[in-house]
This record gives C-alpha cells, structure tokens and sequence, in this order.
C-alpha cells in the first residue's frame, strides 16, 4: 500500500529567528541552554529586568506581563504606605510623650511597609529578570505547535500594554495615598449637586456665583418682609401665617443655600476621589414609577345584570411623594413588584385554579402516606430496599425507620414525604417531556440550558418572595418552589441521556425502518434509563433539601420544624430534626440506587 | 433488472452544499476549491453502479474514501446532494417517509462494523428488532430470529444479551439481525474489519456459503484489497469519494486504471486470481519466436479459465509448454517464461 497514503509535508517555518524577530543574537543561545538546562538561575534578561511589563508586552507574554504588573503596583502601594504615614509619624512625634502609642503604631506600619515595598521591588524584579527567558523559551515551544500564539515584537501589543499598565498602576498607587475617604462626604456631594441642578433654571441664574447672588437678594427680601411683619404688634390671622410663612421659606432657602455654597467650595481633589476611588458613584436618579395597586372588586354593572360572581380588575393610584428620587435599582424592583401585583390580579383565576390542582394532589398523597398504617408503611419500605438494595440497605433503613419512630417524628416525617413525591411527580411530568426535548432540538437546547443554570443557582429564597406574591403563603407554593429547584437535573440528565446514545446505534435503528417515535421509544428512552435515573435520584434528594427553606413560607413537615427551632434558638430539636431529614433522603437514596442498579444490570 | 442502481449520485457536505453543486456543474470545480470557497466537504463524486441480482458487489478504498457514505444513499440514511438511486427500479429518493420505512424494514438489511446491537435487548429481540419496527407480533418475531440464529450457526444463544457475546459472536448476530425480515438486498458496512484476522476469516468462509445458499444481492464495504478480492464477485475502488475502477479481481489486479489502483495491487498474490488467458501467447507469435515445434506430443493442456496455480503445477511436471485449449483447439501457448513474467504481473506478450 505504499504510496496510496500520502502526508502533508510540514513545511511550516518554526526557527527561532521568525519567532523572536528581534535580537535573535541573544535568545538563540539563551533558548539553547534553557533546553541544555545551563541557564543559571542569576542570568537576568536585562529589558524584562528594567521594566519588565513592557518587555512581556511587546513580546506578548500575558501572563508574565500581568504578574509583573501586579508586583510592582503592590510594590508602589507599600512604598505609597511609607509617604501617606511618615508625615503622620512625624505629627505625631511632636508631642511623643502623650501621643505614645501612635507613634508606635506608625512607625511599625512605616518600618513594615518600607521592607515590603523594598523586598518586593528588588525580589520581585530580580525573580521576573531571570524568568523572563525560561518563559518566553516555553512561549516558543507552543508557538511551534500553534502559529497562533503571538510571536515577534509588536508595537500595537506594546501600546496596549502601556495602556493597561496607564489605566490600572496611577489610580491605585494614588488610592494607596489617600486615607479613608470621610462616609458621607460623597453622598453630601451629590446632594449638593442636585440642588443646584434644580435651582439654577428656576433662577435662571447663569453660574453657581449668580445662583448664589440671587438666592441672598431672596433670602433678604424675605428676611425684610418676615422682620417688617415681626415688628407689627397685633398681627391679623392672616398676618400670622404669612409670618410663619416666610419664616419657613427662609429656612428652607437658607438651607439650599448652604447646599449651593457647598457645591461652590467642594475642591476638584473631592470630585475626582468620589468619582474614582471610592464606591462606584451613582448614575441616575429616576422619578418612581406610579406607585399603583391593583385590586379584584366585585363587578358591580354584571352583578346587577345578573352574573353573581363578576369581578374586575381596578387600580388605585397613590400620590406619588413629592421630590422623591430613587436609584435604577430601586426603580426596577418597584416596577417588578407592580407587575406581579397585576399579574396577580389579572389572572387571580389561573393562579388559584393551579394552587388549587397542587392542594388537592397534596392532600390525596398526604392522605395516601400518613393514613396508611405505620407498619405498611414500614414493611413497604423495608420490602423495597430488600429486594433492590441488599441487607446493609436494609438494616440501615430499618434504623432510620426507628429513629423516626422512637423521636415521634414518624406523621412529620410522612408529610415531608407527600411533599417530596408531589414535587418529584411534577418534576418527572414537567421534565422529562423538556428533557426529550433538549436533546431533540438544539436551538431549543440553547435557549434552555442557561435558563437551568439560573434556576439552579438563583438563592431559592429569592424566588420564594415572588412564589408567595402568586400562590400565598400555604403548602403550594412551597412545592412550586422546590419544583423550580429540583426539576434541572432532571431535564439535564434526561438531555444527557438521549444525547449520550451512540450515532450508530440510532443510525442501525434507522437502517432498519423506525420512526422517529420508534426510535425515541424503542431506543433513545431505554438506552437512557440510567441517566434518567440518575436524575431522579438527584431531584428528589434537592427536593428533600428544599424542605427547611419551604418551611418559611408555610411547607409543613420535618422542615418546619427546624425552622421553627431556628427561631426558637433551639439547638437539640433543630439537630434532631436536621438529622430526621438526612436520614429521609438517605433511605430514598439507597432504595433508588439499587433499583437503577437492578436495572443498569440488564 | 439491477436490484441496486446509483447514477450520478453526488454528496457534498455542508451548509452551501447546494450552491457547491451548483458551481461544481457549471464550472467543473475541484474538490480543493469547493472547499474553500464554499467551506464545504465533497463526500462522493459522481458515482454510479449497479448491482445485479445475487452478486456480491465489493466497495473499496481507504478511511475516508467516501465509501461509508456512499453506502448510506442506498437506503437513503444519507440523502444526495444530486443524483438518482433505484432499489429494484424505485427511485427511493422519491419516496414518502412510510414507503421508505417500509422499504428500510422489509427489503435492505444492513451490517455495522461496530455492530450496534441494542445493549439492552437480548440477542433474540435485537435480531427481532426490524420485525418489531413493522409491527409483528412476538410469536412470529421469536420464530424467525431463532432460525436467523441457527442460519449464523448462533443457536441457542437468542436469550443472551449483547454484552454477553465476543466480537465475532456479536457480528453474528448482526447478521442475523440484517437477515432475521428476509430483505433482498444486504448492506455490509465494513463488517469485519473490527474483528481478529482468525475470526474474521471464518466468517468470511461463511458468509460466502451463506450467500452461495441465500443469493442475496449485497453490497459490501471494506478497506482490505483482499477481503475485497475474497468477497466480491465485482469490486469498486473508491479515492477521494470518487469511483476510479469497476471490475472483478482479476481485472482490476491484470489491468489496473490507474496508478493507485496499480499501486494498491502491486502486493497481491496473482496465483488464483489471473487466468491462463490473460497470459498466454497466441500460437502464432510463439511460432514466430520458437520455429515450427512440434506441440503435439506430451505437452500439458489446459482452459482458458484455469488460474496460474493450475499452471504452475502443470508446467513444473513437464520440460514442454503449456497448451491452452478451448473446445479441443489450442488457442493459446504458455512457456515458462511467460508463466514466471506473468506471476510477478508483467506483460502478457
């Protein structure tokens, strides 16, 4: 067969030479004795010495590039530490008898601060000098295998380098000046700036120093009048409330003025620490949103037509409070919550209608677990662990059983249960169809995928605020809750499952005339009952988990009652309970391993 | 009729692949520039073949050659980008989604090299598996995968599952599996070449006395000249997609079409492959060389159609050449010269 197969001669040019374009002379040798392992550990690069952030720039070495960066701006905060105590030192150092542990205190963080900055400077460069080579020699190694790692002397990266070093190194080093900015400082800033974005068009002043002039000329018209009344003795009714009037608007202006002299005298030093090195500063100041509320009233035109049970949506407007201003965060939060509010409203019927099929499943599962006599129960969970999970299983569920029993917490126990197996049965019903789904279509796989992530990692106490907003406070919405919790890994592995089924062995099934259905039903199902079953499994354990966190927003069970020891500051009864529901998840847990091994056996 | 017929057929694999098509009929582009401009794969180039009733008909070529994929149009896993392909004259490109299923299921049988057996149904109800597709009922599925079973010389072994079988025992059942619905037409995708060189002998052998019996028309794809050679009584040689030769062994090993089907060859015993008619010279020419030699007396006769081996035992037991005869007249004269030349597959002059 010699010939038949013919090679792609590599004929790429990997010499040192196109790889380092410039000062070839040097890196050629150096490069051949990092390889020979003769590179001494003193050899310094002299460009990566001096400043070796440019050096890793140009020659596109990242990482190094970064960790210098790093070194030496840590090394620039120390020595920055120095100069921002040593005047403080030396303050202090007037009076050293009174002010004696000061200037023990600084003088220690000088000391401390200057052999940092020291060691840092001179180790760090030393360590990136003699680094640099061993590093760039590895660049070229991977270079060879892939043309795409940068190679050569460029300006372009250079420049950005500089830039970045530009944009991280002076703001830091100058932070590192500065002592702790004053708290309200900032905020009083903003103020101050708010009221002269109101008043100067209301004066129609041109700048702060006319706005200023204006505001005394006012204040001193009114001060003329308000004295002038002062002096009346006798004043009518309505003498008295323009009195008191004025008296008012005096204060008042008197105390944008001060705002206004404020904003005139705040230094440009101010301005630029509150804009850069302190909190990330406040961009906009939104009027609220209308402050609505909706509410479903008896429909009082059908009634008298003769509907009983009409009812309409209305909406009570609030006023809003006058000059009230909030962030963009408390703005969308408002806006959600009057969202939800009509949501709510609108569709009372959809949303009770569905807490009610979730009530009723509940209570016949509820019924089905705590009126079946304990000791069926307990046979039917001893049966079901022998005959799948072997005799360790079982005597471990036997004692389980017998913790329950012996703390009295065998009912609790049982509700924990239906609430489990509710939860679970929508999450199999809900998704397993999604998960076929997701495997089926990859747009569709797209869309969903992320959205699971969030659903997975959303702090689930956040979603039961909104869960309580639709449903109320009762047990279904607390299986909403742990539906929304629990369902991912059920979709993701059912996903997995039929994606992990073999090209060809879908490609034989199709050889041999299925359908699509066959082949969903005959094939792709089967072949993913593992993973399916791993996905049950896994729902049902974040189900069980989800039981204390239900618990707040009314899920009966062994979870409500840790959380009623959490608020008791009962330590033993939210142990035991905890415990309980371990012990729960684990004897469901066993039981369902052995079944999926029972059936990964065939 | 052919049972198989491919006319034309091209694949081009990609998102523009029509647009490909277009271009590659207009401009007659290369493989390289489709590529490129069109950032798409040609995967078969204008085949065409056919396949007649009961022939074994061997596809060739190295990985990559296009040969898997060509043997996915016939029934139509793979859709073509252009071209027609008719499984006992239907245009199976024409066909609706039911009629192909049914086609799929009742007249093609295909064997995987990776088996594809179902792990999770025994060997009887994998073998079953297309008979459950047409909706059969148990009883007779049951009945005709154990007589598959016994035709692969598998008997008694319907209850295993899959995993519980060695290589060639799984292969097995894949052709039982491919046999169990009675199809016409037999698709081997490279069926043995996962399997030992032992092994895969062995089923060789019995595959060949199974289609001796069965006469299924079967189109069988390997990457081994020499399973080719063993198998097929046609063979196609595919390179990059493309058909370059079509011919039995002998005249593809005699009379290569190019040079890398020449250079393919050049290591394959020509012992029982080439006849004495592809070698002999003609009596005239060897009167032309010899003189008048009197060929009358104790020279060893032989057909047309007898092999080199034939020959080899016939001229060591004898000073004199070899006479081929066909209805009792001499029609050719093979010396040892030519006989040697011919072994190491020189001219036949």
């Amino acid at each position: 067969m010699s010939g038949a197969e013919q090679r792609e001669i590599d004929d790429r040019d990997v010499g040192i030479e196109t790889f380092v374009e410039r000062a070839e002379g040097y890196y050629a040798p150096t490069f051949e004795r990092v390889q020979r392992g003769s590179l001494p550990r003193w050899h310094v690069n002299i460009w990566a010495l001096l400043v070796p952030w440019a050096w890793a720039a140009a020659r596109g070495v990242w990482l190094l590039f970064w960790l210098s960066l790093a070194i030496d701006v840590l090394a620039l905060v120390c020595l920055m530490q120095v100069v921002k105590f040593s005047p403080l030192l030396a303050e202090a150092q007037l009076d050293a008898a009174a002010n004696s542990t000061l200037v023990a205190r600084y003088s220690t963080w000088v000391t401390n601060y200057g052999w940092a900055a020291a060691i840092l400077f001179i180790g760090g460069r030393f360590w990136m000098g003699s680094s640099a080579n061993r590093w760039y020699f590895s660049q070229y190694s991977r270079w060879r295998i892939d043309q795409a790692v940068p190679s050569g002397v460029d300006m372009k990266r250079l420049i950005l380098g500089l830039v970045i070093v530009a944009i991280v190194a002076p703001l830091t080093t100058y932070r590192a000046t500065q002592l702790r900015l004053d708290e309200r400082a900032c905020f009083n800033q903003m103020r101050a700036g708010e009221a002269v974005g109101q008043l100067m068009p209301s004066y129609g002043a041109a700048d702060v120093t006319a706005l200023l002039t204006s505001i005394d000329a006012d204040i001193a018209d009114m001060q003329t009048r308000f004295d002038a009344l002062d002096a009346i003795d006798g004043r009518t009714e309505a003498q008295n409330a323009e009195r008191s009037q004025l008296r008012r608007d005096v204060r008042d202006l008197s105390r944008e003025r001060e705002q206004v002299s404020d904003f005139q005298t705040i230094s440009a030093v101010d301005r630029f620490d509150c804009a850069f090195i302190d909190d990330f500063p406040t961009l906009a100041r939104l009027d609220p949103p209308a402050d609505v509320t909706y509410r479903r009233v008896p429909n009082e035109d059908a009634i008298a037509q003769g509907d009983e049970d009409a009812t309409k949506v209305i909406a009570q407007i609030k006023d809003p409070v006058e000059g009230r201003k909030v962030t963009v965060f408390t703005y969308s939060a408002e806006s959600i919550d009057i969202g939800i509010n009509k949501l709510r409203a609108q569709y009372a019927g959809f949303f009770d209608a569905m807490t009610n099929v979730l009530r009723q499943s509940l209570i016949r599962v509820e019924v089905a677990f705590m009126q079946t006599p304990w000791p069926v129960v307990a046979f039917l969970f001893l049966a079901l662990s022998w005959a799948f999970a072997g005799k360790g299983t079982t005597v471990f569920v036997g004692a389980s059983l017998g913790f329950l029993a012996l703390f009295e917490l065998w009912q609790i126990a049982m509700q924990t249960m239906a609430l489990v197996v509710v939860s679970t049965a929508v999450c199999v019903f809900v998704g397993l169809p999604i998960g076929i789904w997701m495997a089926k279509n990859k747009y569709f796989r797209w869309i969903t995928e992320p959205i699971l992530d969030v659903m997975q990692t959303i702090p689930s106490l956040s979603y039961l605020v909104p869960a309580v907003a639709f449903f109320g406070i009762s047990q279904p919405p607390a299986v909403l809750a742990t539906v929304i919790f629990a369902m991912p890994p059920m979709i993701k592995l059912t996903a997995l499952g039929i994606l992990q089924v073999p090209e060809s062995t879908k490609e034989a099934a199709l050889a041999f005339g299925a359908s699509e259905r066959q082949l969903l039903r005959k094939v792709e199902l089967p072949m993913s009952i593992p993973s399916i079953m791993a996905g049950l499994n896994q729902t049902i354990m974040l189900a069980l988990s989800m039981a204390t966190i239900s618990a707040f927003i009314g899920a009966e069970g062994l979870g409500a009652i840790v959380t009623s020891a959490l608020g008791d500051a009962n330590a033993g009864k939210g142990l035991l309970a905890g415990i309980a529901i371990a012990l729960v998840a684990m004897m469901i847990d066993r039981i369902l391993k052995g079944i999926r091994n029972s059936f990964s056996r065939i | 009729m052919s049972v198989v017929e491919l006319e034309n057929v091209w694949k081009v694999f990609g998102e523009r692949a029509p647009e490909a098509m277009k271009a590659i009929r207009a401009d007659g582009i290369g493989k390289a520039e489709v590529l490129e401009r069109f950032g798409a794969v040609v995967g078969v180039k204008d085949a065409s073949f056919s396949v007649e009733e009961g022939e074994i008909f061997c596809l060739m070529g190295l990985s990559g050659s296009g040969k898997s994929t060509l043997v996915r149009h016939i029934n139509r896993l793979i859709e073509p980008t252009a071209g027609t392909i008719r499984i006992m004259g239907e245009d199976i490109g024409a066909m609706k989604t039911e009629q192909l299923r049914a086609t799929r299921a009742d007249k093609i049988g295909m064997v995987f090299q990776n088996m594809a057996l179902l792990p999770h149904r025994s060997v009887r109800d994998n073998i079953g598996f297309a008979l459950e597709l047409r909706g059969i009922d148990g009883y007779t599925r049951a009945q005709a995968a154990d007589r598959a079973l016994e035709t692969v010389s598998l008997h008694g072994y319907g209850d295993r599952l899959p995993s519980e079988l060695s290589g060639g025992m799984q292969q097995r059942v894949g052709l039982a599996r491919a046999l169990a619905a009675d199809p016409e037409i037999l698709l081997m995708d490279e069926p043995f070449s996962a399997l030992d060189p032992l092994i895969r002998r062995n089923l060789q052998d019995e595959f060949l006395g199974l289609s001796q019996n069965l006469r299924k028309t079967t189109v069988f794809i390997t990457h081994d000249l020499d399973e080719a050679i063993r198998m097929g009584d046609r063979i196609g040689i595919m390179k990059d997609g493309e058909i370059v030769q079509i011919g039995t062994a002998e005249d593809i090993v005699t009379a290569p079409a190019d040079d890398y089907v020449a250079d393919f060859v050049a290591g394959i015993s020509r012992l029982k492959l080439v006849s004495a008619s592809k070698i002999m010279t003609s009596v005239d020419a060897f009167a032309a060389v010899n003189g008048n030699v009197d060929l009358s007396a104790g020279c060893p006769e032989a057909a047309p159609d007898d092999d080199l081996d034939t020959l080899v035992g016939l001229s060591t037991g004898s000073d004199k050449p070899v006479l081929i005869k066909s209805d009792g007249a001499v029609v050719g004269i093979v010396t040892k010269d030519t006989l040697l030349r011919g072994l190491q597959g020189g001219e036949s002059t």
